[in-house]
């Protein structure tokens, strides 16, 4: 089947989602009053005699996000779920491809959805809205996109496993490591103004893991969703 | 039924938990036919339809999809001949069913506008304010309807159908005979899984099973 109909596809099924999401919004405000908590309850744990300090901005970012990202997770499948159309999906014209970019796109609205809102949210309560952004944002999208890609894998093979919101994360999260170590590190570098060399290793690690999962992840999707 | 059936099971056996549920079953599916599948409760009916829809492989024996062993059958082969209406409607709640309409007949390789949604929809007796509003807050018997509009707007050539009338009144039952029936009379071959005698007269076969095995067959 064509590049052009696995796309055509894809759309089709992205359109249908983000107007599932725009009906139901339960996902949507459950994701981002989660984000919210996260980055409060940090915020007061963090406090140290009355100040906050930046350098745990790296670790509060991205933690706030990987645990937010995860909720949505675990709701990207609910629509066929719900209606028992997980299977009549996977029976694309273009076989399970166009449902597993769907989602992976879907994943990173969510996910960049949270980021708009807990970004600026943890620069100013933390005390960080002067740091240079520019290495972190990068970060964040390929650390976002890393996520999306695996994320989506790990959900789709869950969705019929039992006890599927405790295995979820702990399947995802060793996978995510790498990814999630380079992140970590690239914001904190940018933070404290170290070299570009040492971020620009950190970035490549990222770019490498992306095309890594952008291959691996729909064929074993595909793999495991064909009887 | 003689010419080449459009969708063929030799020897089928299934297992679940180590006890074979389907045992040395052959199914033909020919075209301008209606199978009903009937036995008790257990006995194997919806495994069956599950191996013949594809998405369940058998421990023994083979399917054919127009001679093509079903696990190497293309994707898009798949995808615009068989059509199933299972335990579930499989239509998103959240969409009207003119958009589930829409959204299938695309998977399925098909340009389906409003209007022949629409269309589609009234044939199966939904108007166009229902259709047109989220199939959450459908009755079952309306959502059953969409399932079967799904199953016209796809354009598949093989119907598999597990309990079909499933929370229809009488006039929705009326509907579904005359459905099927049309649609044998088009060309496509049906299997259909019901407990519900009236259906079971549509049928031109009736398969019996008991414990996994074909029991009796009865032409109509």
């Amino acid at each position: 089947m064509s590049v052009g109909t696995t796309l055509r596809l894809t759309g089709a099924l992205l359109r249908k989602d983000v107007r599932v999401a725009a009906r139901s919004r339960e996902t949507a405000l459950l994701v981002l009053l989660f984000a919210v908590l996260c980055v409060l309850i940090f915020a007061f744990g963090f406090l140290r005699e009355g100040a906050v300090a930046a350098e745990v901005v790296p670790g509060v970012l991205w933690v706030t996000l990987q645990f937010a990202s995860t909720v949505a997770l675990l709701r990207l499948f609910a629509a066929e779920e719900e209606a028992g159309a997980l299977e009549l999906a996977l029976r694309s014209v273009a076989g399970p491809a166009p449902l597993f970019f769907s989602k992976a796109l879907m994943q990173l609205l969510f996910s960049g959805m949270v980021t708009a809102l807990v970004l600026p949210m943890v620069l100013v309560f933390f005390d960080a809205t002067r740091i240079p952004l520019g290495a972190t944002l990068a970060a964040l999208a390929l650390g976002l996109v890393g996520q999306a890609l695996v994320g989506t894998l790990v959900s789709g093979l869950m969705v019929r496993v039992q006890m599927r919101d405790v295995l979820l994360p702990l399947v995802l999260y060793p996978i995510l490591t790498p990814s999630l170590i380079a992140g970590v590190k690239v914001t904190a570098i940018s933070i404290a103004g170290g070299s570009t060399e040492v971020i620009g290793t950190w970035l490549s690690l990222m770019v490498v893991f992306d095309a890594v999962f952008v291959l691996a992840s729909p064929w074993l999707y595909a793999r495991a969703s064909t009887p | 039924m003689s010419g080449e059936p459009l969708l063929r099971a030799t020897g089928i056996a299934a297992a679940m938990d180590r006890r074979y549920v389907l045992l040395d079953l052959d199914v033909s599916l020919h075209p301008g036919e209606i199978v009903a599948i009937a036995g008790p409760n257990g006995a194997g009916k919806t495994t069956l339809l599950r191996v013949l829809e594809g998405v369940r492989r058998p421990e023994r024996g083979e399917v054919r999809l127009g001679g093509v062993p079903m696990h190497e059958a293309s994707a898009a082969s798949l995808a615009r001949r068989v059509g199933v209406i299972g335990h579930h409607t499989g239509l998103y709640l959240d969409l009207s069913a003119v958009e589930n309409l829409r959204l299938f007949a695309t998977l399925a390789g098909r340009d389906l506008d409003a209007a022949a949604a629409l269309a589609i929809l009234a044939d199966v007796g939904l108007a166009r304010a229902d259709a047109c509003r989220p199939v959450r807050h459908y009755s079952r018997g309306m959502a059953q309807r969409a399932a079967l509009a799904r199953l016209l707007a796809t354009g598949a050539d093989i119907w598999l159908l597990d309990e079909p009338s499933t929370g229809l009144d009488r006039e929705g039952c009326a509907l579904l005979h005359r459905l099927l029936r049309d649609a044998a009379d088009a060309g496509r071959a049906l299997c259909v899984v019901s407990h519900d005698p009236a259906l079971l007269e549509v049928a031109d076969r009736v398969l019996h099973l008991v414990a996994g095995r074909l029991q009796a067959e009865e032409a109509a």
